[in-house]
Parts: structure tokens; C-alpha cells; sequence
């Protein structure tokens, strides 16, 4: 039998991708379909004095608009956070602004009309009255006295303030320290610009009263769960939520938005399907953005630069409202992982959650964790800087031990796994890092500025023990389900908790399923996305579809295999324990001539003529998979960059990356994920800014602006991998789609950082744009003189 | 974002401040023929202004009020505008100095777009600010030497 | 896209887009559509009509009358790039259009749309500018020509009066002894200049007779620099010369400036740039 696992396999979804036959939620299109514009307010904050619908409802072709009061009349609830902290304050987070406006692009009423385009003429004609009130947009500012509230009950707007590590053994480590180095860092905002804007396509039955919701998700059951108990108060049972194609999430995806509770509301009041789907514009100012931190951060040393203590004190910028996982982002995904792959004797970091007048922040591809392995990973450059080391070498006499796992870290996480060193030396080698430093050496001789920058970063993904995240506040499971289906004929229907969107699950998770029932991947089909099919499910983010999803799978798989052994061996009149499958027969060991294929099993399963006593009929198996830890990738990213200090501008030259996912399952998507995930992350460090002003206007709402990488921005990556598998997951897999943003932006920044040595420069805030480093260059040339 | 200027204008300061009060002066002032100024109260005018910039073409409609003044000398306005794809604010000042047997008037102000103007015409603003002030003086001197003809 | 709504006709000849722009008077005419389509879908620009002049056969192409070169308003910005005649006649062009936006744009945008559009960051006005081109324009009295000077008025403003067309624009041929170069430095999102220069040098053996400096992306228009223009005459282009007088070319006072690159960072860069324009066209005026 053919091996799929391990194979570049090209993957199923494909020809339909790229021939432009993908369903994506606005390619559906139903009778009687009515289309919904918003009216977006263009103040940070204000207060809604009145809004007069009138002359809208007049358009010819509009069918209804809908304001905030409309849904509170009719019990519409607030959408929840999914993650609570200990006096965290949760203002309520309507769909539709009532009487205040808290960031630029908040909904204020929602025109329903025949067309989109009726629908976008009449939104111009909504008028809407405003006081306009000073805002604030910087999470510091917004703290600082005297601040303009984002909403009355939080004061001084903070959501929440959070600590983990301990304290005074960081204090201890700190008056002992031989070398202590400080910085003050700023994570800049990221907008998650998906290729494929969110959409939502409501339709209700009257005569069975059921809504279906054809949605841009990651999670439609986590949106079920929220949009019946929570904002509609009605059964479960009551709403299917699907998850057609989906062109890309990077966590923007995840969360409950007001959009999809307009177009539910509507459909159900106005008994037709209502559509909408947002304009890049909405995009930039309604999704989630991510990032957005101001931190002040603290490593100590000994004299050989052994590090022993960190302390880190951040402001992250919540946005206007709390979404799912707003809270948990830069706290339990953060803290969490300041221990990076070292051998910290104390680490303390406290986090003040702060609203402003911004549009809400919350998980972004990463997702706390790009933002800690930039602080650690710059902090340890800024170390090795101050003591006149070698980075990579700093960073290796730093390595916990492979013999040392389990490893407790002093912030609360249990690594289970890793071996740091040969990823290290893997990228050191590939690099020829010795020659890498004399070319840079020479160069510098000829006025040109090379830098090289270190990323040796840790992940924990695969979310998550749902006991765990339970203790720590979460108001989900993290699980995982699968489903596996056989039919008579021994092809294999799946229906996976997980969800691509994107990612490659119906190949990679075929793969999987076909080299353990050893039939042709042809026989398998992957269904996810659709409340209505799939067991109840968590989705995918946070790295977790082949650590918790596939595991989940495996564990069916299991049942599966069983349950056809047994069949076999009744059949075989042989003891199940004495049956094995080879060569896609099922056969008592060592008479491989004498078998059953797997279909003349599923036959026999679903005739039920001859089964073992007691035995039921079918074949089919579900498992709901929860796993024992998280999974802990790692690896070194090294970036090699050129500043031209004529005019600040930075270019990428290389960019070798050396993971460890464990196994892989397909390499080409793995390669793929990698290639995504460093794009994104250089994207943060050279380009992206999803810049506010003082004032809480968003500056950067169009790709005019806004500069995502492009393949002209980006060299030829040079990756490889080491294998390191989970020991507590069925496949040892660990995540690959996060590692490349986690580790790169903080490899091109130490690479920028290192170019800008000779003038002096210890630390510059990203973006590296060619302004900032060309006024960073004025100023150390200065400093130099 | 600040811009700024100053334009001489062969007319008394009371002169100049006078039509800097007369609506229906400032609302040609504002866009000639495209404008309207409807006082809503002391010193608070309901204005309607077309601006046009290249192929950017919007109704604006919005609210200025006087929040200080020091006849014939000086005063300070706020403006917030609005159209449907966003919209502006700005606070300004204005100063008439004794300038040669006429007036000169020195003007700054920080305008700020709102919505989707400041996502996409940030590249922009200061240039057409910068414009649109200096074509608002030059039309107000228009308006005295029309009226001293 | 939501644009308001619009008319749309197609014109086959110049005489009939003037004539529709007569009876449309709120019309723009569709050259590439890559600066007017996104502002409609943004609703920023609310045209009652479009005329389209993709079917216009006479405004495309480049052909040569003499000592002058001429190209249609329609000719895309890929054919000026690849045009294998404009790289012995005129290469600042093609060199230019090389770095306008990217491949989608290229293929569809015109240089008569956007030196029309006259846009305040656009790179072919500058070249245009640079080069003493002169620009046929066509309306219902008839044709005329403006010099490149005269043509760009402001932000988005030129001498095109309602109802008339951009037919040509007219470049001299490079003579022996000229060089000329374009250097942008762009916006690291729509690629448009944060500054751009382009510079023509006539040199005689090494010394510079004149040169022609203009720059886009930091002024209200394309600006000639003819304090540097004027510092240049009588000198040889070399190093010494070009460190010395690529400094402070302009102020950065009444330059744009946004968030992605200041005024001051602006008048910093028209320095470098125009110094490595110079550089490159003083090297090539050597070249046959």
C-alpha cells in the first residue's frame, strides 16, 4: 500500500481553488436574497444624538434599516468575551451601537435593500447626528489621567490587570545580577487582512422557525453556541451555522462580530435570506486586529550572560470592545511563553489590559506568542549586545538540556519536549554564519550595513487541556471531535471539529486516514464546517487542527481499525489480538494470502449477516480527543538584512528557517505554512502598520496604505526541519502554521538592529520603515559624533 | 497636522472682520456657487460646502462654530464636516494684524479626517488644506475689492 | 464594487468621446480606470457617466516624426516599458513605466490617464516634465498643444478644460550627448513615489550644458528643481559636483508629508535621489 504521511501529496482542494469553482459564502446566492449596507460612524467616539431613518427608508428598493435600539427592543443580546480573568471588566459589546460610538468603523445602523448597491446608496442617506468627543487610541494614553473613557464602568479603562511568575524570586535575581539590560518596546498593530473579506449569508424557515447562517468562520459551532445562547436566546437546535470555503483566517475569523448577528436578526424579521459581505475598507476597520503592545522589559545575567531573570511589565490595547479571546491573548498566550527555550531561574510578567477608541484586538496568527518571543528574543540580543557576545552562542549556552524534559518553566507551562541545539546549528550551517559574519565585517569597511538577526523562539500551540484552560478562564473546551463514517463499500466520509480554512485539512487529514485504513485517499472525503454534519467542535486556531484535530481522528481511526479487526478475525476464524493489516488486508499474522480488503469488511459491517456475537452493526466511530499538554515547536530563524543608511530602506537578503513541527504529516504544506507564516511575520517588522492617530482615526485603511509583503519584499526562503515528535499526542505532530510569524518578525528586527550597531542604535520600534531608520541613523550619527 | 499662512489684504482690519462675520460672504469664500452658511445660533453657522479634488467630488455637510473673538483682532473656529465617506474636523485660528494701511490675516489650523477620508487621503490632506485655505483668503480679498467697486 | 450609479459609453474615435463629453457634462473619461474606477468603488468620485477610450485605436502607440517621438494618450504603460524603440529614444520612459505600481497596473494603465489624472505622486509627469514634452489635447474647438510647464496646474488640476481629451504627448528624440534617468523611491504599499526625479543631461564631453530636473511625490505637482538645474550648468556631473550640490535641493517647508514619510524625510530623499539620477544620466549621456 501506497504511504501517504510524510509525502508531499498535492492537495485536494486545489483545481477547485485555482480554477475559480471554490464556494465562498459570497458566491451563494438564494431567492429572495436581500443585501445589507452598514453605516459605519467615522468618529473614534461620540454620542449618538439621533438617527433619522427616514429618507433612506424612502429609497426606492430598501427594505429595512436597522438601528442598535431596533435589536435591543426585540432582546438581542450583547456579544460575549469567550475568556474571563479575575476582575476583568466586561462591558457590553452590542452589534449596533445604541447611543455612543467607541472606535472609527463602528456599526450604527445597517441598511437592508434589494441590492447591494441600493443598500450602499441609502446608507448615505441614514442620518445620524453626533457629538463628537475626545478619544484616545494609545493603550498609555489611555491610562494616563484624565483620559477620555471608553466606557464608564472600566475605570481609568482598564479591563484588567494580570501577573504571572513570581515576584520577589525576580527581585532576588535582579540584586545579584552581574548584567542586567532594559528595554522599552513597542509591538506595533497588524490588521489580518484575509484574502477573502468576511460575508455572512442569513436564511430562515418560518414553518420549522430555523435559521441557517452561512458564515467567514474558523468555529461555526463556537458561532452557534454564542449566536443561540447568547445574542438570540434561542435552542441550539434552531441554528445550523456552515463554513463553506473560507479564504483565510490568521484568527480574524475566530470571533463573534456584529455582522453576522445583523444579517441573523434581519432574515428572521424580514422572512428572507439576507446577505452581506464586507468591502476591504470594512475589513481594515471592523476585523479584529492583532498585536499592539507597549512594554517595558528587564533580563539579568550572570557574567557569562547565563540568564537568570526577566521581568516585563506590558500595556496591551484591547480596542474599543472585548472579543472571544481578547483577554487571553496577552496574558495566559503571552506570560506564558517569556520563558522561551531557555533556562530561566525567574521570570514575572504583569499585563494592564486597556480599552481605547480602536477597533477590538484580539488573536492574531501567533497570538500572544509572536509578541513574548519579540521581547525575549530582542532582549536576549540586547544581552548578548551589552556583553559583547556572540547572539547564536548566547543563546545556546542558554538551552534548556534535551535530558531536562519535563521541563517546568517558572511561568507555569510544562514542556514535554525539545532539543534545541541541532535546529540551531541546522541554520547556523546553512547560513555558513562564520563567513556570513566576515562578508558583513567587510562590507561595513565599504560604507554598507549587513545585519544578522536570531530568532531561536518556542511555541506551545495545539490548544489546549480543556481542564486547564478552564482553571485559567476559559468559558470553552478545547477538545476536539472526529467522526469517521464507513460505508458499505469501504469509502470513508470524516467529519472533523477542526476547519480549513486554508490550511490543506482535507489532504493532509485524508492522508492520515487513508495510510491507516490502508485504502486509496481517493475513498476518503473530509467534511467540516457545518454544524449540521459535524460533531461539536472547537475549530482551528492556535495551531491546533493536527495536534488536537488529527489526533482526534487517529483515536477514531483506532476504534475503527478494532472494530474491523474483529470482524475480521470472526471471519477469519481467528482471535481479533491475532489479526493485522498489511497490504491493505486484514489477515491473521503471517497468512497475508488469506485476507479481507477493508471494503469487504465494511460490507460484512453493514450487512451484519455474520458478525461477532454482541457485536453492533455498522462501522463508523467517534472520538472527542482532549490532549494532555500543549505541543511545543521550535526552532532558528536567522535573517540577514542591508540597510542603505542614504535612505533608511531595509531589504530582506536571507532568510534561513529551521523548524521543529515533529513528523510532518505533508511537507509541501508544511513548507507552505512556513513560507505564509515568515511572511507575515517580516510583514510586521518591515511594512505592516495598522497605524491610529492620537485621535482614534485609522490612517492605513486601504492597500494604498496599508503595505502588506509582496513577493518582491521577500527573498528566497532556505528552510529545513528537524523532527522532534510530542511524546503525548497519537502523531507526535506538533502546529507549523504559526511558527514562521512567531519566530521571524523578531529575527529581521534583531538583523535590522545588528546593521545599525555601528551607529550606535540599541533599539528601534517596528516598523522598520525607511524614515524610522533613517532618523534612527541621523540621530546615532550624532550620538556617534 | 498643522497648516498655516498669512495673506495681506489692502482693507482695515475692521473691514476684514466684518465679512469674516457676514455669512453669506463666507459661504462664497468657501467654494463659490457650491456653498451654503445658515446661522443656527450666536456665532454657530450650519454649513453645506462641494469639494472637489481632482476626481474626488463631495457634499459636505457640517457645523463652524466661533469659540472665541476678539474684535477686530482675532478668533478661533471649530469645524466638523461630513459626507458620506467620511469627514473633517478642525480647529483654527485667525489674526488680523495692521499691516501696511491694510490687513494682514495670519491663519493656522489642524485639520483631521475622519473615517474613511483619514484611511485614504492621508497623503493627501496636507496639500489640499494647505490649498483650500489659501483659496478661501484669496477669495475673501476678491470679496473687498468687489465691494469697494 | 458599489459605485453609485453611472452611464457607460464606449467611444471609437476622439471626435466621439468629445462629442459625449458634451452631452455628459458630469462624465469622466475611462483611460486604465486604475486612479478613477477605485475612487468610484470608494464613491469618492460619483461620475454620472464614463466614457470609455479602450476602443480608441488612434490614441495608441508610439511612433517617431522626426526629432520628436509621439505616443498616444492610450498607449499602456507595458508598451512604453517594453517598447524596444523608446529604449534607444527616449529610455527615460520606459524606465519609468518599468516602476509604476505593479504588473495589473502596468497592463492597463495609460500614460495619458496618468499624467490627465495628475496625480501629486505619479511617475511619467515628472518624466514628462523633465523631458520638455508638450501634450495634444482635443475638444470641441479643435486641437491644441500645451507645453509639459504649463499642463500640470495643481493636485489633480491640469490645463484640460471640460469636454477636451489628451490625445499625444510629444518628446524630443534623445540626441547624441543627452542622458536621462528616473529614480523613485517608493511607497512601500501602493508604490506610488514618496519622491521621484527624473533627470535629462546634455553634456558636451564631460561638462553639463543643461540639465533638466524634475521631481514628483513631495509636491502639490511635478516640480522642475531649477535651483540644482541652474548649479549644474558648466560643471562635469561627477562625483564631487553631484555631493556638492544634491544638498538641501529643496525645503522641506510646503512639501507634502504624511504618515508614512514626512516633509522633512521627503526633502531629504529629492537630495539622494537626485543625485542618483544625475549620476545615471550623466553615465549614459556617453552611451549611442
Amino acid at each position: 500500500m501506497e504511504q501517504y504521511f510524510g509525502k508531499a501529496v498535492k492537495r485536494v482542494e486545489d483545481p477547485r481553488f485555482l480554477t475559480g469553482s471554490g464556494q465562498y459564502t459570497d458566491d451563494l446566492s438564494l431567492p429572495r436574497m436581500a443585501h445589507v449596507a452598514m453605516v459605519r460612524t467615522p468618529f473614534a467616539h461620540a454620542r449618538i444624538r439621533r438617527i433619522d431613518t427616514a429618507q433612506a427608508l424612502e429609497h426606492p428598493g430598501v427594505v429595512a434599516v436597522i438601528t442598535g435600539q431596533a435589536l435591543r427592543d426585540a432582546n438581542i443580546g450583547s456579544i460575549p468575551p469567550g475568556w474571563l480573568l479575575p476582575d476583568i471588566k466586561t462591558p457590553p459589546h452590542y452589534a449596533i451601537a445604541v447611543d455612543r460610538v467607541r472606535h472609527a468603523g463602528e456599526i450604527v445602523a445597517a441598511v437592508i435593500a434589494e441590492s447591494r448597491a441600493i443598500a450602499e446608496d441609502a446608507a448615505l442617506l441614514v442620518d445620524v447626528e453626533y457629538e463628537m468627543l475626545p478619544a484616545v487610541s494609545l493603550g498609555s494614553a489611555a491610562l494616563a489621567s484624565g483620559a477620555p473613557a471608553v466606557h464608564d464602568e472600566a475605570i481609568e479603562n482598564v479591563c484588567f490587570r494580570w501577573s504571572i511568575g513570581d515576584q520577589a524570586a525576580v527581585d532576588a535575581e535582579f540584586d545579584r545580577a552581574a548584567k542586567t539590560v532594559k528595554l522599552s518596546l513597542r509591538n506595533s498593530r497588524l490588521a489580518p487582512n484575509a484574502i477573502e473579506p468576511r460575508a455572512s449569508l442569513a436564511q430562515y424557515v418560518r414553518a420549522s422557525d430555523e435559521l441557517t447562517l452561512w458564515t467567514t468562520s474558523q468555529n461555526p459551532h463556537i458561532h452557534r453556541l454564542i449566536l443561540a445562547a447568547f445574542v438570540l436566546g434561542i435552542p441550539e437546535h434552531k441554528l445550523r451555522v456552515i463554513s463553506p470555503d473560507v479564504g483565510g483566517g490568521f484568527g480574524s475569523k475566530i470571533f463573534q462580530y456584529p455582522e453576522e448577528v445583523i444579517v441573523l436578526y434581519a432574515a428572521r424579521k424580514l422572512n428572507r435570506p439576507v446577505k452581506w459581505t464586507a468591502r476591504r475598507t470594512e475589513s481594515f476597520v471592523s476585523d479584529s486586529h492583532g498585536r499592539d503592545h507597549e512594554s517595558e522589559a528587564e533580563l539579568a545575567a550572570d557574567d557569562e550572560g547565563h540568564v537568570l531573570a526577566l521581568r516585563v511589565k506590558t500595556i496591551a490595547n484591547l480596542g474599543a470592545y472585548l472579543t472571544l479571546f481578547g483577554p487571553v491573548v496577552p496574558t495566559y498566550l503571552y506570560g506564558t511563553l517569556m520563558n522561551g527555550p531557555y533556562r530561566f531561574r525567574a521570570i514575572h510578567c504583569a499585563v494592564t489590559g486597556v480599552f481605547t477608541h480602536t477597533a477590538p484586538v484580539d488573536a492574531l496568527r501567533g497570538a500572544g506568542r509572536p509578541e513574548a518571543t519579540y521581547l525575549l528574543e530582542r532582549m536576549m540580543d540586547r544581552m548578548a549586545q551589552e556583553l559583547g557576545q556572540d547572539p547564536a552562542e548566547l543563546r545556546r549556552k542558554n538551552f534548556i538540556q534535551p535530558d531536562a524534559f519535563p521541563y517546568q518553566t517558572p511561568v507555569a507551562l510544562v514542556y514535554d519536549s525539545g532539543n534545541y541545539e541541532p535546529a540551531l546549528d541546522k541554520a547556523l550551517t546553512t547560513l555558513d554564519y562564520k563567513r556570513a559574519r566576515e562578508a558583513q565585517a567587510a562590507l561595513r569597511k565599504e560604507g554598507r550595513y549587513l545585519g544578522i538577526g536570531f530568532s531561536t523562539y518556542l511555541e506551545a500551540c495545539g490548544l489546549a487541556p480543556s481542564s486547564l484552560v478552564g482553571s485559567l478562564g476559559a468559558q470553552a473546551g478545547q477538545w476536539e471531535s472526529a467522526l469517521v463514517r464507513v460505508m458499505p463499500t469501504g469509502k470513508v466520509e470524516v467529519f472533523t471539529g477542526a476547519h480549513s480554512h486554508g490550511q490543506g485539512h482535507e489532504t493532509a487529514f485524508a492522508q492520515i486516514v487513508a495510510d491507516d485504513l490502508q485504502i486509496p485517499m481517493d475513498d476518503v472525503v473530509i467534511v467540516h464546517g457545518d454544524t449540521a454534519k459535524v460533531p461539536f467542535g472547537w475549530g482551528s486556531y492556535g495551531s491546533r487542527s493536527a495536534a488536537v484535530g488529527a489526533s482526534a481522528l487517529k483515536m477514531a481511526l483506532n476504534k475503527i481499525r478494532d472494530k474491523a479487526a474483529g470482524i475480521a478475525a470472526h471471519l477469519l476464524e481467528a482471535a481479533p489480538e491475532d489479526v493485522e493489516m498489511t497490504g491493505g488486508q486484514l489477515h491473521v499474522k503471517g497468512v497475508p494470502e488469506r485476507g479481507k480488503s477493508f471494503s469487504d469488511i465494511a460490507l460484512q459491517a453493514h450487512l451484519a449477516h455474520n458478525l461477532p456475537e454482541g457485536m453492533e452493526p455498522g462501522l463508523e466511530a467517534t472520538h472527542f480527543y482532549d490532549p494532555k499538554n500543549f505541543v511545543y515547536p521550535f526552532g532558528t530563524h536567522v535573517a540577514v538584512v542591508e540597510v542603505d543608511p542614504e535612505t533608511g530602506r531595509v531589504t530582506l537578503q536571507r532568510y534561513v528557517a529551521v523548524d521543529d513541527c515533529g513528523p510532518l504529516i505533508n511537507p509541501m504544506i508544511a513548507e507552505g505554512q512556513v513560507h505564509g507564516g515568515i511572511a507575515h511575520g517580516v510583514g510586521q517588522a518591515l511594512l505592516e502598520h495598522a497605524l491610529y492617530d492620537e485621535q482614534g482615526q485609522f490612517v492605513a485603511g486601504s492597500f494604498l496604505e496599508y503595505a502588506m509583503p509582496r513577493a518582491d519584499d521577500l527573498p528566497l526562503f532556505e528552510i529545513d526541519h528537524t523532527v522532534t515528535p510530542s511524546p503525548h499526542n497519537p502523531l507526535g505532530v506538533k502546529g507549523i502554521g504559526e511558527t514562521g510569524t512567531i519566530a521571524s518578525t523578531a529575527a529581521v528586527a534583531n538583523a535590522v538592529i545588528d546593521a545599525l550597531g555601528p551607529f550606535g542604535i540599541t533599539h528601534l520600534d517596528m516598523p522598520f520603515t525607511a524614515e524610522n531608520v533613517w532618523r534612527a541613523i541621523q540621530g546615532g550619527k550624532k550620538a556617534v559624533a | 497636522m498643522q497648516i498655516q499662512g498669512s495673506h495681506h489684504i489692502q482693507a482695515t482690519r475692521d473691514q476684514v472682520w466684518a465679512l469674516l462675520n457676514d455669512p453669506d460672504v463666507l459661504a462664497r469664500c468657501c467654494a463659490p456657487g457650491g456653498a451654503a452658511l445658515e446661522a443656527e445660533g450666536p456665532d454657530q453657522f450650519k454649513a453645506t460646502v462641494r469639494v472637489a479634488v481632482g476626481p474626488v467630488k463631495g457634499t459636505f455637510q457640517g457645523h463652524i462654530r466661533i469659540t472665541e473673538k476678539t474684535p477686530p483682532e482675532a478668533m478661533t473656529l471649530t469645524l466638523i464636516a461630513r459626507s458620506g465617506v467620511g469627514g473633517v474636523s478642525a480647529n483654527g485660528r485667525i489674526r488680523l494684524e495692521e499691516d501696511d494701511g491694510g490687513t494682514r490675516v495670519v491663519w493656522s489650523g489642524e485639520p483631521q479626517l475622519l473615517g474613511m477620508l483619514a484611511s485614504l487621503g492621508g497623503r493627501l490632506l496636507q496639500g489640499v488644506a494647505q490649498a483650500q485655505a489659501e483659496e478661501f483668503f484669496r477669495r475673501l480679498e476678491a470679496e473687498i475689492v468687489a465691494s469697494d467697486t | 464594487m458599489y459605485p453609485s450609479a453611472f452611464g457607460y459609453y464606449r467611444a471609437a474615435s476622439v471626435q466621439e468621446a468629445v462629442a459625449l463629453l458634451g452631452e455628459h457634462p458630469d462624465a469622466k473619461l475611462l483611460a486604465g480606470g486604475h486612479s478613477l474606477i477605485p475612487a468610484m468603488k470608494l464613491r469618492l468620485a460619483t461620475p454620472s457617466a464614463l466614457v470609455d477610450l479602450g476602443s480608441v485605436a488612434e490614441l495608441r502607440g508610439i511612433r517617431q516624426q522626426g526629432e520628436t517621438i509621439v505616443i498616444g494618450a492610450m498607449t499602456p504603460h507595458r508598451e512604453i516599458e517594453y517598447s524596444t524603440e523608446l529604449a534607444k529614444t527616449c529610455p527615460i520612459l520606459p524606465e519609468a513605466a518599468a516602476v509604476i505600481g505593479d504588473p495589473l497596473v502596468r497592463n492597463r494603465g495609460t500614460i495619458g490617464g496618468s499624467l490627465a489624472h495628475a496625480d501629486p505622486a505619479a511617475d511619467f509627469p515628472a518624466c514628462v516634465l523633465a523631458l520638455g514634452g508638450t501634450l495634444t489635447i482635443q475638444g470641441t474647438a479643435g486641437g491644441r498643444t500645451v507645453e509639459a510647464a504649463d499642463f500640470f496646474q495643481d493636485m489633480f488640476a491640469t490645463a484640460l478644460q471640460p469636454g477636451e481629451v489628451l490625445t499625444e504627448i510629444q518628446v524630443p528624440a534623445r540626441q547624441p550627448g543627452v542622458g536621462m534617468a528616473y529614480e523613485k523611491f517608493a511607497h512601500p504599499a501602493s508604490r506610488y513615489a514618496i519622491v521621484g526625479v527624473a533627470a535629462v543631461v546634455r553634456m558636451n564631453r564631460s561638462v553639463c550644458e543643461e540639465a533638466r530636473v524634475a521631481m514628483t511625490g513631495a509636491t502639490s505637482k511635478p516640480t522642475r528643481l531649477t535651483k540644482l538645474e541652474a548649479a549644474l550648468a558648466g560643471k562635469p556631473l561627477d562625483e564631487a559636483t553631484l555631493k556638492a550640490t544634491c544638498v538641501n535641493v529643496v525645503s522641506p517647508d510646503g512639501l507634502l508629508g504624511d504618515h508614512t514619510a514626512s516633509a522633512t524625510f521627503r526633502a531629504h530623499l529629492t537630495d539622494v535621489f537626485a543625485k542618483r539620477a544625475l549620476q545615471r544620466a550623466a553615465e549614459r549621456s556617453t552611451s549611442r
